[in-house]
């Protein structure tokens, strides 16, 4: 018996069942391969022993080329979820650990931890929590080596 | 308006969750009268009152949804 395989096929009614074994597909991947078909056709799942039965009737009328295209179609698109699913599941501790540096990235980044730490001196200091830690980072702004920040106007000069 | 014709829909237990034909019920109850029971290893829904005048498959329409609702509800408790 083939993996997949056409059970009927009905122009008149523009409708196909399809049947598969479901030890070869897991279930989501049934429920993915379905979900793509569903702009173009009314997909109804069922069981029977070990074998998924895949009723699939078009939107619009469809003759027996048709059919059979579309058959071939949902076809590909098992296999395609199936090795989908198979990435995901391999990569999935990368997938996690990428999504956890992104996340922690936009969450105020590593110094997160630190960020809180400044937070909690300058407020028991009483000074600002962004200068505290703009001087952490080797910018402080208050070092004017270059002169550039005396005030230029005459009443200012000196003070 | 009229209300037309009635249609009897087996959705396997295993590959439809229960919550999700009720949820499809409800977002087509407007378009016709869903009563689901279960029935061994199917829920059966008993469609009745579809109106005529609704453009498109109203029976269809509840399949693909409630297959789409399951789908979904079956990828978030995994994930």
């Amino acid at each position: 018996m083939s993996q997949a395989q056409i059970e009927t096929l009905d122009a008149a009614t523009s409708t196909l069942i399809l049947s598969l074994h479901s030890e070869l597909y897991p279930r989501e991947v049934l429920y993915a391969a379905a979900y793509v078909f569903l702009d173009r056709a009314y997909v109804l799942l069922d069981q029977d022993a070990a074998r998924y039965v895949v009723h699939v009737r078009g939107r619009q009328p469809l003759d027996a080329a048709d059919l059979r295209a579309l058959a071939g179609e949902f076809e590909n698109e098992l296999l395609a979820q199936a090795l989908r699913l198979q990435v995901v599941k391999a990569n999935q501790r990368i997938i996690e650990d990428i999504t956890t540096l992104a996340i922690a990235g936009a969450a105020g980044g590593v110094g997160a931890e630190e960020f809180g730490a400044i937070e909690t001196d300058a407020a028991a200091d009483g000074t600002d929590a962004g200068f505290q830690s703009a001087t952490d980072d080797g910018m402080d702004f208050l070092k004017d080596p270059q002169g550039i920040a005396l005030p230029w106007e005459p009443g200012k000069k000196d003070s | 308006m009229g209300l037309a014709t009635a249609t009897t829909v087996k959705l396997h237990a295993a590959l439809y969750t229960e919550a999700a034909i009720s949820e499809a019920a409800a977002v087509f109850a407007d378009f016709a009268s869903f009563a689901v029971h279960r029935d061994g290893t199917h829920y059966v829904v008993e469609v009745t009152g579809i109106k005529d005048d609704v453009e498109g498959d109203v029976v269809g329409e509840f399949c693909n949804f409630a297959l789409a609702n399951t789908a979904a509800r079956t990828k978030n408790n995994q994930g």
